[in-house]
């Protein structure tokens, strides 16, 4: 026990003195998960996550259309005028070509009447059985911001087409209510023959309440019931730690790799101890270095995120399933920090392959962008990355709701990669160092 | 004749036709060595470069596994009784093996630590070790601002922190200030008065001779001559052992 304790402080010793080092463990995750939270916080915007400034030029401004879309718009901010007075059409493309707002809307002259007239007229024609009236038709313009995402886009354009088709239903309805007791009274003449003097039909009286029938109500799921709205902070607070906690491979690398260079191996070896304790050592110091890590950017959403206008981080309560967690990602990470530091011949090669490697591990695992995210082929290949099995797992805790037996899966994933990466390590080493 | 006894006296480390040949080389760096080094003995393995001192030492010192043969430490297999036989052991490697972001306090500690050393014992031989090299003023100061004499008086520190039976030196003074070297030979005879048996190679010969009751020069992995240094210097009617080490194993470089 003295021993492995010897050893313990002895890396915690040399990490400290290693002030680049630690920079790279803790301050580049911090940095990380503050910066690239607020820019996805922006693109969440984008997305139309969140309100987006939208134009709206009216010139038509006696119809329906424009009330109509003021009031049914929801999600966005409308402006109608610019320093008091409504704002034009080339204006509105100015604006939105420079990304001052998102998107305009521009409803032309005449619109709404011409669109009462086309019910009217259709209605008649479906009533006579005569052709349905051809020719152009009044077209609303959208404008986008050239920067803004699909998503964002596709979410204007559908409500606006629902306000329209709305509008449109409301029109054949008002031209069929006045149509139809002419039509019918007509009709029913035609029939009653010598009767038809005693027949009338009195006025349709079609007044449509605009109160929705049914309510649509999105809701996530969340198994333990803790109400977790998904955003930026819930999956980037996880990411960017488990981005930090797979960084300590390089420093693990280059200290193995030094001990090795430098001749303190050696005189590891001719101790009286067994290699594995000292390994043990190594791996304990490392494992708390990724739990201070955890606990340092778990601090850093709960706290200092929300005084940015970020959401707070909801860690939850499941604390003994989030320790399982670290100390699987310390195991699997700490295992592939000896590989690396036993495959390596400098310095060098160390810090850059296993940098490389981790960035390339965390974008397949959905650090960056989430796996749902991303095309069919890199999500079929984002399975083999262990960054990818500790994120999945976290989520499932943070945002789902998770607990122990639902990331059990992860936890198994994660272990058998430390074995299998720290039994590598132990042959490379016994090969190279031992054999020779 | 056993492995443990020769002509009565203890023998602290034998080998017995020593091979290695390290992955991907076509020349063994050891090819048959034979050793017998008995108890008190300060024993000097000289050679050029290349010529296997290092490996040897590295096998000895239970480090590197041997292609064949056999060694036995105090009696034991190391193979076999690795840890009791390492015990015993203290290695001074050629490479200065410290941290050198610790203090030298710190790097003593950390190794005695792993010698099973521990509380008022530990502290006691820390200061005892660095008064010993002469660094009794320099224990709380961090290895790297050392100069390379003061490193590798510290490094002699590290392996004698247990008192070894058996010490190891793998060129321990190369590259230091006279005065460091005088130190570091000085203490070297004082330990093996004191009983530690020593196995040292080195590309000094005049070290040798001064320090060594017996030498071996190995080339090509093979011991060409043994013997007391004088013995053998006179034997082959030689001025020094330089002379005579020179004559052995030519003038030619081996880079």
């Amino acid at each position: 026990m003295n021993r492995l304790y010897g050893e313990l402080i002895k890396d915690l010793l040399l990490l400290w003195r290693d002030r680049a080092g630690l920079l790279i463990l803790f301050l580049m995750p911090a940095l990380l998960v503050v910066i690239i939270t607020l820019v996805q916080n922006n693109v969440y915007k984008l997305m139309g996550e969140t309100s987006a400034r939208v134009l709206l030029v009216d010139q038509d401004p006696g119809g329906l259309l424009g009330r109509e879309i003021e009031s049914g718009m929801h999600g966005v901010i409308l402006t109608r005028e610019l320093d008091g007075r409504p704002v034009t059409a080339d204006e509105a493309r100015n604006l939105v070509s420079r990304g001052t707002f998102q998107a305009g809307i521009v409803i032309p002259p005449g619109a709404g009447r011409e669109m009462t007239e086309l019910a009217t007229a259709e209605v008649r024609a479906s009533l006579t059985g005569s052709s349905a009236p051809g020719g152009p038709r009044p077209e609303l313009s959208i404008y986008f911001d050239p920067t803004v995402m699909g998503v964002f886009r596709s979410g204007i354009e559908n409500s606006l087409t629902m306000i329209v088709r709305s509008l449109e239903i409301k029109a054949r309805i008002k031209a069929f209510g006045e149509l139809l007791p002419g039509y019918l009274e007509r009709e029913l003449k035609k029939q009653a023959g010598e009767f038809a003097d005693y027949v009338s039909v009195p006025p349709l009286k079609i007044d449509l309440k605009t109160a929705p029938l049914l309510t649509i109500a999105g809701r996530a799921l969340s198994r333990s019931g803790l109400p977790v709205v998904p955003t930026p902070v819930q999956h980037n607070v996880p990411a960017w730690a488990l981005f930090g906690m797979f960084f300590i491979v390089v420093p693990m690398a280059v200290f193995f790799l030094r001990e090795r260079q430098e001749g303190t191996m050696a005189r590891l070896l001719a101790l009286p101890v067994p290699y594995a304790v000292i390994l043990a050592g190594k791996v304990l110091a490392f494992t708390l270095v990724c739990f201070c890590q955890f606990g340092l950017i778990v601090v850093i959403g709960r706290y200092l995120l929300p005084h940015l206008g970020l959401p707070a981080f909801e860690p939850g309560h499941n604390y003994g399933a989030m320790a399982a967690m670290v100390l699987a990602i310390s195991l699997a990470a700490t295992g592939y920090g000896l590989l690396l530091g036993c495959v390596s011949r400098t310095f060098e090669q160390a810090s850059m392959f296993g940098s490389i490697s981790v960035v390339v591990a965390s974008a397949l695992g959905g650090v960056m962008v989430p796996v749902y995210a991303m095309p069919e082929l890199m999500r079929r290949i984002s399975v083999i990355s262990p960054v990818g099995w500790g994120l999945e797992a976290f989520l499932d805790i943070f945002v789902r709701g998770g607990n122990l037996a639902s990331i059990g899966g992860e936890i198994g994933s994660l272990l058998a990669f430390a074995a299998a990466t720290g039994l590598l390590a132990w042959m490379f080493f016994v090969s190279r160092d031992r054999v020779g | 004749m056993t492995m443990s006894k020769v002509a009565g006296s203890e023998m602290v480390l034998q080998t017995r036709g020593l091979v290695k040949t390290y992955r991907g080389s076509d020349e063994p760096s050891l090819a048959g060595l034979d050793l017998t080094i008995p108890a008190g003995e300060l024993f000097g393995l000289l050679g050029p470069n290349g010529a296997g001192k290092t490996t040897a030492i590295s096998i000895m010192s239970t480090i590197l596994k041997p292609t064949a043969g056999e060694v036995r430490i105090f009696g034991f297999d190391p193979g076999r009784e690795g840890r009791r036989v390492k015990a015993g052991l203290g290695l001074v490697p050629q490479e200065l093996a410290l941290y050198q972001a610790l203090t030298a306090r710190e790097n003593l500690r950390f190794f005695g630590r792993l010698y099973g050393l521990s509380g008022s014992e530990l502290k006691e031989r820390i200061a005892e070790c660095l008064e010993f090299v002469g660094l009794a003023d320099r224990g709380a100061q961090p290895v790297h601002t050392f100069s390379g004499g003061m490193k590798r008086r510290l490094n002699l520190a590290a392996g004698i922190m247990h008192r070894p039976r058996l010490l190891f030196l793998d060129e321990p003074t190369v590259g230091i200030d006279a005065q460091s070297r005088n130190l570091i030979l000085d203490r070297l005879a004082h330990l093996n008065g004191q009983g530690t048996t020593m196995i040292y190679t080195t590309h000094y010969m005049e070290e040798a001779e001064r320090l060594c009751s017996r030498v071996a020069i190995i080339d090509r992995g093979r011991i060409i001559a043994e013997g007391k240094p004088a013995e053998m210097i006179r034997a082959g009617d030689h001025a020094t052992l330089q002379e005579l080490f020179f004559a052995l194993t030519g003038r030619k470089l081996r880079d």
